[in-house]
């Protein structure tokens, strides 16, 4: 009687494992006790003992291969023997199948392992049969989709809203890079305005006792954030590090800047005409600079397929507090601009952004995003990564500090704050530590920095 | 009540006494000496034969259903058989007095009744009529399997025994040899080329159905009578009091035109076998005491009332002479109580629990076969030698029938699996034609090929209504855009009458009736106008008898007339109940298509008059199999469905609603074209009332103007766009229309006045859901009114569906609809509790 082999389940959590050997190939004999093939979890590694005899009759995995627990591994019986009665039935639950992709009988048996869509929180998604096609074509992540539909929900129109907001799992039609993007990020701190069209709100007064409240129905941006930002938090590896720079330069810089503005001089036509760079222009240039020597921090944690995906160029995600809630525009190739260019295009977003005009296509791309909140007096603070990005710069308000300069005395000097979120799945402390030192030591010395 | 007919008070109020006459019973009391001289010897033979056809014939039927073999051919009848032993002498009697042109129709005990016809019309058709019929039968089908197998061979009325007899048996085996290819069975055959009419299974069904035919018969001036064969029982039901009281009413005679007046040439031909199934109906179930007694109270001629004789053959004769040229004389209608017995059970599976072995035996010992036989015998008209060769000719020829008629090769069932549409394919005979196709093929011509032109009473154009129609603006808005006044809007009502105007100046056979009709108008007015045009017997008030309207109007589409039976309320379906659901429905498909249905069945809906004058019933209807089912909502698609109707073959019911009958046309372009622009709306094609893009809202029936509203605060609200679809019909329905439109939206809505539970709005959801699975954003939804009674028109709001309810229904189950606040609570837990509370 022919036996399927199956990849044994190492714990509750584990849902495959990754095969490191085949021993015993299609045709071999098999005794009890011989080793089939070795595999290993994220924690350790396993060799599978034959427990019966006879000749391997169906193989379905090879080395490196990720295999779905339970899933059958090989087929071990006598020569000639039917085993159609045991053969692995496909598909495997959690794979959504899209009519795009083609499905050949050997891969039926595993999960897909390029461009399919891999839900594995399908029997918790309600969602209607029309969103649930237009979500193929669009191969929208449902797991970031907000429901707008009754009890919860997935409709079209949440499907329409996901597509304006980027949060494809994979198309390489619409973006240039061929990258996954999902722009929506955050930083925690902001507070949200409410506007009446988005929320009605339901009073409830005892005449005036201590239970009065108002309950105000979420918005859908409010949703959206409060899906990604516990989305951030519960599935990635994140922390926090924070340092400071001596800002005196920048601060020079930019007052030198501004004395030398004429107040029309945006407009005036012939010569240079200079933006009004702000501080935050200087740290977002400082910041796409010193990207370009930090692969790690610029780039895209793909758990789902299984990659890290860098970025040539430095998309900046800048996070914009508005009326209707906190957004996030991207400033493309911010490496290769200017700093009077990045100054110009960081206004027009940010006015876009605030009137709500913005070209959806701005809203996503990013591969690094930077939020400020110094000028609302945040010392210190933990910024919320927008996965798949690997990191956030939370920028700090200035402070007057004490340091030890040469000759052992002390002086006063402006002293602004960084903090660095990064998702340590996808990089270590250390070369996230080192892509803070860099920054602060370019805008320590932004002269030096433009000069290059 | 016509002006004509004056209610005179002091006549009314003046004292006196209803006089009546003695009613005979039993009173033939001649010997067969004395009649020797009306009779030939083979009339004598020819009675006692055929009586002895029906005891052999009902004989093999009960040894197969009780034995399972009939003199050594071994068979096993799993359908229904009531035999008629005993009821011989009954059904020959009558059956000797009728010819081709006289219609019978039974019950479903009628195997003996079908059989004496058949061969009474084989003794009196021409051999070349006969042939003809035989031959010309489905093709000769049943010719082919019993030609050149006769006793006598070469004879051709022998030969036509044998196509009755197999042609009767194979239908009961349900063979497609039989005389309905198997489709009516025992309960159902008929063989209408021998004036043998649909028998029922339903009891006292035919005698509204008989009603038709004698009215086709008087209104077309075409010879014979009309039998309706019914049971003692059937005088419980009350459609057969409603058909012989409408058989007798007064304006035949009084009111209708010299051509046409006179009383209904209609026998109610009662078979007094003394059960109803067990009930026994004299001193049990009934209280008439004897039968003949009821004629008394129908009208001053007692409806020529007699008992007879039933074990008599010779009394019958008698009866059923005199009876037949009462009817000829325009005296009808007549009535006949015949005595007779049952000796078997109800079925075959009846152990007559409730009658004793002792009444049976004496009916046994009262047996016609043998004191008939004997009698002849001892007058010497035969001897018994005649008598036994009689029964070995008949003996031979049941066995071979019955061989035939259980050879699966010879006489094959219908093969559902080769043909799966072989029945569905007959339900609807989808005929369009001027008039309907008549049985003889002379009824709309001369001699010498002229039209028989319709009778009416003036020039269509000279009609009042038409004049006045004339001045109508037939699109409700002027050509800036701006609604013309009601008052010279022309209506829905006005669509209706067009089309029923049009067709009565067309078909000759086409006749409407109904309450309140002709002077009133129609309890609606649309037909107003009318009854200057159309005179009585085509245009008349029927007594409020639902049942005895709608199967009336079945007998006389049989025949090969057109009707339109109108019964005013929606509501009073449920009073012609077994008229709609189980008569005009299914003929067509019983008869293997023979007949047409030409009915049309126009039903209203009301609003304001509460719970028993404001329901929706389209789901009652759509529901049986056979019927087509329309409720338009415009002018334009009324006359046009209304058109269509008429010049179908089919039965429609036609839902019309109280509250639009005066709305203009606002949909289509152009409006109602003019009155000599001949249009047609297919049956079964929605229309598209309104274009949108984001949901479908599908409705039937008057809330398109709801489900507009609807649409009008979505857009200007909520900026969403709703595409509006009319059913328009719903048997059939094409839902291509509707697939396409969900395509687009995703999302359907479905609308009627009906209430929700088991509406059509139902069916439509699940058949959307089925065909648009994949396109759909959410479940369709049903909105339909409350499963509550209506309550008074002040409270109307909250029972029928609103505008505010189909975008609540949009919001809570669909879509939520930002800033929206729903006014009604269409929650899954408020469903679920009306649900387990029966609501």
């Amino acid at each position: 009687m022919a036996e399927a082999v199956i990849m044994p389940r190492q714990g509750q959590s584990v849902e495959s494992c990754l095969v490191t050997a085949i021993n015993k190939r299609k045709g071999d004999n098999v005794n009890i006790g011989d080793i089939l093939f070795s595999y290993e979890t994220d924690k350790s590694s396993f060799d599978e003992e034959a427990k019966t005899t006879g000749v391997v009759l169906a193989l379905f995995a090879e080395d490196g291969d990720d295999i779905n627990c339970l899933e059958t591994v090989m087929i071990i019986g006598r020569d000639g023997e039917d085993i159609s009665g045991i053969l692995p039935q496909k598909p495997v639950e959690a794979v959504i199948d899209y009519p795009q992709i083609p499905v050949s009988d050997v891969v039926a048996a595993t999960p897909f392992q390029n461009g399919a869509y891999t839900n594995t929180e399908s029997d918790e998604i309600k969602i209607s049969p029309r969103a649930k096609n237009y979500a193929g074509q669009a191969k929208i992540d449902l797991a970031k989709v907000i429901p707008t539909g009754p009890n919860g929900r997935i409709i079209e129109r949440d499907i329409i809203e996901a597509v304006n907001n980027g949060y494809r799992l994979y198309n390489n039609e619409t973006l240039p890079g061929g990258y996954a993007v999902s722009p929506l990020v955050n930083e925690g701190g902001s507070e949200l305005n409410q506007s009446p069209s988005l929320a009605r709100e339901v009073s409830r007064s005892d005449g005036g006792s201590i239970n009065d409240y108002t309950d105000v129905k979420l918005s859908n941006i409010r949703k959206i954030i409060a899906k990604s930002m516990h989305a951030s938090l519960s599935e990635t590896a994140q922390l926090t590090l924070n340092s400071s720079f001596d800002a005196s330069i920048i601060l020079n810089f930019r007052k030198r800047l501004k004395d030398l503005l004429p107040s029309d001089s945006r407009n005036a036509e012939g010569g240079v005409s200079y933006e009004n760079i702000t501080i935050n222009d200087i740290i977002l240039y400082a910041t796409a600079k010193t990207l370009k020597n930090h692969k790690d921090a610029n780039a895209h944690y793909l758990g789902d397929i299984g990659v890290i995906r860098y970025f040539e160029s430095v998309n900046l995600g800048v996070a914009v507090d508005t009326e209707r809630g906190l957004v996030v525009p991207t400033i493309f190739n911010a490496d290769k601009l200017s700093l009077n260019e990045l100054a110009r295009q960081s206004k027009n977003i940010i006015k876009e952004a605030q009137s709500g005009s913005i070209d959806p296509d701005k809203l996503k791309g990013g591969t690094f995003t930077v939020t400020n909140l110094g000028s609302l007096g945040v010392e210190s603070f933990t910024p919320v990564i927008n996965p798949p990005q690997t990191c956030i710069l939370g920028v700090n308000n200035i402070t007057r500090r004490i340091k030890q300069v040469n000759n052992n005395q002390d002086i006063f000097y402006d002293c602004m704050g960084l903090s660095l979120t990064f998702d340590h799945r996808a990089l270590d402390g250390a070369p996230a530590a080192r892509f803070l030192k860099e920054l602060c030591a370019n805008l320590e010395n932004f002269d030096l920095l433009l000069a290059k | 009540m016509p002006k004509s007919q004056f209610s005179d008070p002091k006549e009314l109020r003046n004292p006196g006494w209803i006089k009546f006459t003695d009613i005979p019973v039993n009173q033939y009391n001649k010997t067969v000496a004395e009649v020797k001289q009306i009779f030939t010897k083979d009339d004598f033979l020819r009675i006692y034969h055929d009586m002895a056809v029906i005891r052999e014939f009902e004989t093999m039927l009960n040894e197969i259903k009780t034995k399972s073999v009939y003199n050594g051919v071994e068979y096993n009848n799993p359908g229904p058989a009531h035999l008629s032993l005993g009821q011989e002498a009954s059904a020959v009697g009558q059956a000797y007095c009728l010819g081709i042109e006289d219609f019978i129709f039974g019950s479903h005990r009628s195997h003996g009744e079908i059989l004496a016809k058949g061969l009474s019309a084989i003794d009196k058709l021409e051999e070349k009529e006969l042939d003809d019929i035989m031959r010309e039968f489905f093709g000769g089908v049943i010719l082919k399997v019993v030609e050149g197998k006769e006793e006598i061979k070469g004879d051709i009325k022998d030969l036509a025994k044998d196509f009755l007899l197999y042609g009767a048996l194979a239908e009961i085996f349900a063979r497609t040899t039989g005389f309905n290819k198997g489709l009516g069975g025992s309960m159902h055959a008929f063989f209408t080329p021998f004036g043998i009419y649909p028998n029922n299974a339903i009891v006292g069904g035919a005698a509204p159905v008989a009603l038709g035919a004698a009215l086709f018969k008087r209104i077309n001036k075409k010879p014979g009578i009309i039998v309706a064969n019914i049971g003692d029982g059937s005088l419980g039901c009350g459609p057969v009091w409603e058909a012989i009281n409408m058989a007798s009413m007064d304006q035949i005679r009084q009111l209708w035109d010299s051509e046409h007046n006179g009383g209904l040439p209609i026998l109610f031909n009662i078979f007094n076998n003394q059960y109803g199934m067990g009930g026994q109906t004299r001193g049990e179930t009934m209280g008439y005491d004897m039968l003949a007694r009821i004629g008394a109270g129908i009208n001053p001629e007692q409806m020529h009332s007699e008992r007879v004789d039933g074990y008599n053959p010779l009394a019958v004769i008698d009866a059923v002479s005199r009876q037949k040229e009462i009817l000829l004389n325009g005296k009808g209608p007549a009535l006949l109580d015949v005595v007779t017995y049952r000796v078997t059970g109800h079925s075959p599976s009846d152990s007559s629990t409730y009658r004793s072995a002792e009444e049976i035996d004496a009916w046994k010992n009262e047996d016609v076969l043998q004191s008939f036989s004997k009698k002849l015998i001892s007058i010497k008209i035969c001897k018994q030698s005649d008598i036994d060769n009689i029964h070995a000719v008949i003996t031979s020829r049941m066995t071979k029938i019955c061989k035939l008629a259980i050879d699966d090769n010879i006489s094959p069932r219908m093969d559902l699996s080769k043909d799966p549409n072989a029945i569905s394919g007959i339900m609807f005979s989808n005929g369009g034609a001027k008039h309907p196709p008549s049985a003889d093929g002379t009824l709309f011509t001369k001699e010498g090929g002229d039209e028989i032109s319709p009778d009416v009473l003036i020039k269509k154009e000279e009609n009042p209504r038409v004049k006045q129609l004339s001045t109508k603006e037939r699109y409700a808005f002027d050509q800036d855009g701006k609604p013309v006044p009601k008052a010279k809007q022309f209506g829905l009502r006005d669509g209706l009458f067009e089309a029923i105007l049009d067709k009565f100046y067309e078909d000759p056979t086409l006749i409407a009736y109904g309450e309140d009709n002709r002077d009133w108008g129609g309890a609606f007015a649309v037909y107003r106008g009318l009854t200057e045009s159309i005179p009585y017997h085509r245009f008349f008030n029927s007594p409020i008898s639902e049942a005895a309207i709608v199967g009336s109007a079945v007998g006389y589409a049989m025949c090969g007339g057109r009707v339109i039976a109108e019964l005013m309320y929606a509501d009073f379906i449920g009073r012609a109940g077994d008229e709609i659901f189980n008569q005009v429905s299914k003929w067509q498909s019983m008869s293997a298509g023979i007949l047409n249905m030409p009915v049309i069945v126009r039903v209203s809906v009301g609003s304001k008059y509460g719970a028993q004058h404001s329901q929706d019933w389209t789901a009652l209807t759509a529901h049986i199999p056979g019927l087509k089912v329309v409720f338009p909502s415009t002018p334009y698609d009324a006359k046009g469905l209304m058109n269509s109707a008429l010049n179908g073959t089919d039965p429609v019911i036609f839902f019309e609603s109280q509250r639009i009958y005066d709305i203009g046309e606002q949909f289509h372009k152009g409006g109602v074209p003019p009155s000599d622009e001949y249009y047609e709306v297919k049956i079964g094609e929605p229309d598209i009332k309104r274009q949108g893009t984001d949901v479908t809202i599908l409705t039937i029936g008057a809330v398109l103007y709801r489900a507009v509203e609807a649409a009008k605060i979505l857009e200007e609200k909520y900026s969403i766009s709703a595409e509006i679809i009319d059913t328009r019909s719903l048997v059939p329905f094409d839902y291509n229309l509707v697939i396409e439109s969900v395509k687009k939206t995703g999302k359907i809505i479905i609308v009627g006045d009906a209430c929700e539970r088991n509406s059509f709005m139902k069916e439509l959801a699940a058949n959307i859901t089925e065909l648009c699975f994949d396109y759909l954003d959410a479940p369709p939804v049903a909105v339909g009114s409350k499963n509550w009674i209506t309550p008074a028109y002040e409270l109307e709001k909250y029972f029928f569906p609103q505008p505010e309810w189909i975008i609540d229904a949009i919001h809570q189950k669909i879509m939520p609809i930002k800033d929206y606040i729903p006014t009604t609570d269409m929650t899954e837990v408020s469903k679920i509790n009306d649900m387990k509370n029966g609501v």
